[in-house]
């Protein structure tokens, strides 16, 4: 199991659009990727849009990425590259 | 990069291969084009899922033949999953004339996240099954928003 601590940088948070790219990616991966608010502790499947939606991520907020599975390495790699690239938003 | 290329590849040739749950949102008026398109913007292509919206003023007949036709497109032979706008309205009424056949169930009041857990269900599940979690994520997804603001109250793996 790997974890990673990112923050949501981009203007609009983890909106529909930008949860639907984490969802697309997360879904290359055979690993389990979950998501966990440092705040609230809430807890989101990344393979799962409504999942994702679900914690409200907005701007500024920290999330831990947990990723479990043999391609962990890769995966929690290109998912905290796709949040630091802000979803390749502003 | 290649690697993740050479992944989703993978993976929609996965996806391909599996029978997907059909799903036929009917509303009055615009609404069910507009709930599609929306859930086309967050998803992508949904091939698996027609809208048909039921003018105010036009001929239950037609309506009831665009519905039938709309099931026919969308059924890969396990089942159709009709989602209306209002229960006791024209489009559910209509709708429940195919409740007769085996492979149709519908879930009223529809809303976007009910549309985006029909077009983003990737697993093997049954139709009776995909009704009820439709049904479950349309009611959870409606919260007073300052209950967000109470962390306890969240979900935690929806």
């Amino acid at each position: 199991m790997l974890e990673a601590t990112i923050r949501v940088t981009n203007t609009l948070g983890l909106h529909a659009r930008a949860a639907a790219r984490l969802v697309r990616l997360a879904a290359t991966f055979s690993s389990g990727v979950n998501l966990r608010r440092n705040d609230t502790h809430a807890e989101a499947n990344a393979k799962d849009i409504l999942s994702v939606l679900s914690i409200a991520a907005g701007r500024g907020v920290e999330l831990q990425v947990i990723v479990n599975g043999v391609d962990e390495k890769d995966a929690i790699q290109q998912i905290t590259k796709l949040f630091t690239n802000n979803f390749g938003e502003e | 990069m290649q690697h993740r290329v050479t992944a989703i590849y993978r993976n929609n040739i996965a996806m391909s291969d599996k029978k997907r749950i059909g799903g036929v949102i009917i509303s009055h008026g615009q609404l069910a084009n507009e709930l599609v398109a929306a859930a086309e913007a967050v998803v992508g292509d949904l091939d698996h899922i027609r809208a048909v919206s039921i003018g105010w003023h036009d001929d239950v007949e037609m309506a009831k033949a665009e519905i039938e036709q709309a099931i026919k497109e969308v059924s890969q032979g396990i089942g159709v999953l009709l989602l209306t706008d209002m229960f006791g309205g024209t489009p559910t009424n209509i709708a429940a004339m195919f409740l007769d056949n085996n492979d149709v169930e519908i879930v009223t009041g529809v809303n976007l996240p009910m549309v985006i857990k029909v077009a983003s269900t990737m697993r093997e599940t049954t139709l009776h099954d995909l009704a009820k979690d439709v049904e479950e994520q349309g009611k959870e997804a409606i919260c007073r928003a300052t209950t967000l603001l109470v962390p306890q109250k969240l979900k935690k793996d929806a």
